[in-house]
């Protein structure tokens, strides 16, 4: 592995946009000089990041939020439309080509992989592409599947292979050029919780063998285990960043109360009761039930007294859980929403 | 550098190659058409012209031959060479672009060329199967004589004219990049060159405006210059003016399917579409 300098951040972004041109102009409403209704949609809106090497960094945010594009852009598949993004101290626009030789990198799924050839075909082909030294080809391959526990199953068509080994596989790709950074687009999905655990402690020992690993999820208990620092990204923009343990501090709660009320007509009253208890960070009503999330300090002291605001207004508590804080939370508190929204 | 893409060039090859080869059925397509396809044609010519002497001589006149099968079965195989160039690579990139493997191949820091360019050698394997059951077919079935000599001086043609093909294909697969869709435009393409070519008629029976066309599109010049060796026993120098053109067209093609492809993956990064389908 060619190392980085600990001077050097393994991604510097500063002042970064992407935008895209949403919607279609035909040709019948070109050719009559139709006014040109396409939108131009921000997906990155003047990011900021800089992530130091060796750490693991999570970009954590819904579908549609601008992690793909991101990393992408620093993948250098996609030109950013103004700002600068650097990745091992290269920029992307100006030195493409070496950062790809140094990058490893999982952006798609299974299928980009050949199905027809075995999982060593693949690494040989693939390792060709890297430019690797003819000679060195087929002991890094070896090392490789050892490494990933694809040596038993190596000379079998990857049609044959389970989802697990494909991403076993897929990852084994990307440390072919033994890159000192990998970016790793929502390396779990799809994955069975087995494989997806395995998968995790495979990207903490790389991280552990001085790699530093970007990564997007919007799994937030993966990101909340696996990262040293998060991104929580939405709309293009970063609302938050830090620790696991910092950004769940800023929900200012220790403990986290999921109710579920029969509140049937009732006009609020419960509602507005329990905001002046606790902080109401959600709360949706449908044909006389209400769920809320609601913010707190102690469980234990919230819990009787909102049941004793439920009977003053006439309604029932159901279902009570208590969870401690969580990402999700965090983004709920910045956002208003939920990550799966 | 360059040592490292053109081993890159052989690996992408070798991929295509085995990814081929593990689907045999489409050595037994290649085995059937070059058989029946121009076969028709020449059915076609028995029933409209044949024992006519008249209709020979008129043939004769405007070919420089008498081989009325042999005629055919090359600008047949020619035909279906150019159907494998259009159809091999450019599906072949959009396979991979469907994929995702395209996207991933853009992560490496490999020359483009070596994408645009490596799935070619497998499909070239392809033609030369149909060359040889085509081969066979002239000298058994309708005895053209191809000796040794021939062959060799048909297989030289045919070297000369790889880098036209392969430039066509690359520059249809830089295309596809583009406007992501194949077979209707592989269809536009085969017709244009079917009439343009002269793959079962000779081109002085086009306009002159077509003619002028053709003369510009390198498979007219294949096609001219392997019935010239097959069938009128040219010799390769009084090829070598034909030839000469050939060469030059094939350069263009090559440096247009680059550029293309250049401005192609530019778009690409500025507008996403490499991994959209």
């Amino acid at each position: 592995m060619s190392a980085i300098s600990s001077d050097v951040p393994a991604v510097e972004i500063t002042d970064l946009v992407k935008t895209f041109t949403q919607g279609r102009r035909t040709l019948v409403q070109r050719v009559r000089h139709a006014p040109d209704q396409r939108r131009q949609h921000r997906a990155v809106d003047d990011l900021n990041l800089r992530v130091e090497a060796g750490e693991i960094f999570g970009v954590l945010g819904p579908n549609g939020a601008g992690k793909t594009t991101t990393l992408r852009i620093l993948a250098t598949l996609l030109e950013p439309t103004s700002g600068q993004a650097r990745v091992l101290g290269l920029d992307v626009n100006e030195r493409p080509r070496e950062i790809r030789r140094r990058l490893g990198a999982v952006l798609a799924g299974e299928r980009s992989l050949y199905w027809k050839l075995t999982g060593r075909e693949n690494l040989e082909y693939y390792a060709a592409l890297y430019h690797m030294p003819a000679r060195q080809v087929k002991g890094r391959i070896a090392a490789i599947l050892e490494d990933m526990e694809l040596t038993d199953r190596a000379d079998d068509y990857v049609e044959r292979y389970s989802t697990g080994m494909r991403q076993r596989l897929i990852l084994a790709r990307a440390l072919l050029p033994d890159p000192p950074l990998l970016m790793l687009d929502e390396p779990t999905v799809g994955l069975d919780p087995q494989a997806a655990h395995h998968l995790r402690e495979r990207i903490v020992r790389l991280s552990k063998q001085g790699r530093t690993v970007l990564l997007t999820t919007h799994y937030m208990e993966e990101a909340d285990q696996l990262c040293d620092r998060i991104a929580i990204i939405d709309h293009g923009r970063i609302v938050a960043l830090g620790t696991p343990a910092e950004l769940k501090r800023t929900v200012r709660a220790a403990q986290v109360v999921r109710l579920e009320a029969a509140v049937g007509s009732e006009n609020g009253a419960f509602l507005d009761r329990l905001s002046s208890l606790a902080t109401v960070a959600r709360h949706d009503r449908v044909d006389g039930h209400m769920t809320a999330t609601v913010h707190c300090q102690s469980a234990r002291e919230f819990v009787p007294v909102a049941f004793d605001a439920a009977m003053a207004v006439g309604a029932t508590i159901q279902h009570v859980e208590v969870i401690p804080v969580t990402l999700e939370d965090v983004f709920l508190a910045l956002t208003g929403r939920a990550l799966r929204e | 550098m360059l040592a490292a893409d053109l081993r890159a060039f052989y690996a992408a090859a070798l991929k295509e190659w085995r990814i081929m080869r593990r689907y045999p059925t489409v050595f037994i397509g290649i085995l059937f058409w070059p058989l029946i396809l121009p076969g028709v044609y020449v059915l076609q010519a028995n029933g409209f012209g044949a024992g006519d002497g008249q209709a020979l001589h008129a043939f004769a006149a405007r070919t420089g031959t008498l081989q009325v099968a042999g005629f055919l079965y090359v600008g047949g195989a020619i035909y279906m060479w150019l159907s494998v160039v259009l159809w091999g690579p450019g599906s072949a990139l959009r396979e991979e672009q469907t994929r995702g493997s395209l996207e991933q191949q853009f992560l490496t820091p490999v020359s483009r060329l070596v994408l645009l360019f490596g799935s070619a050698p497998a499909h070239l394997v392809q033609a030369f199967w149909m060359f040889l059951v085509i081969g066979i077919v002239l000298g058994t079935l309708f005895h053209v004589p191809i000796g040794a000599g021939t062959a060799v001086r048909a297989l030289v043609v045919i070297a000369i004219s790889v880098p036209a093909f392969l430039g066509l294909g690359a520059l249809f697969a830089a295309l596809v990049l583009r406007f992501k869709e194949v077979n209707g435009t592989v269809q536009l393409l085969r017709g244009v060159f079917q009439v343009l070519c002269g793959v079962t008629f000779p081109i002085v029976v086009l306009p002159l405006w077509a003619q002028a066309i053709a003369v510009t599109l390198p498979p007219t010049h294949v096609i001219a210059d392997i019935r010239s060796v097959v069938l009128s026993g040219a010799s390769l120098p009084s090829l070598a003016p034909d030839l000469l053109v050939l060469t030059g067209l094939s350069a263009l093609m090559c440096v247009m399917a680059a550029l293309v492809f250049q401005r192609c993956e530019r778009d690409s990064r500025r507008n996403g579409a490499l991994g959209q389908y």
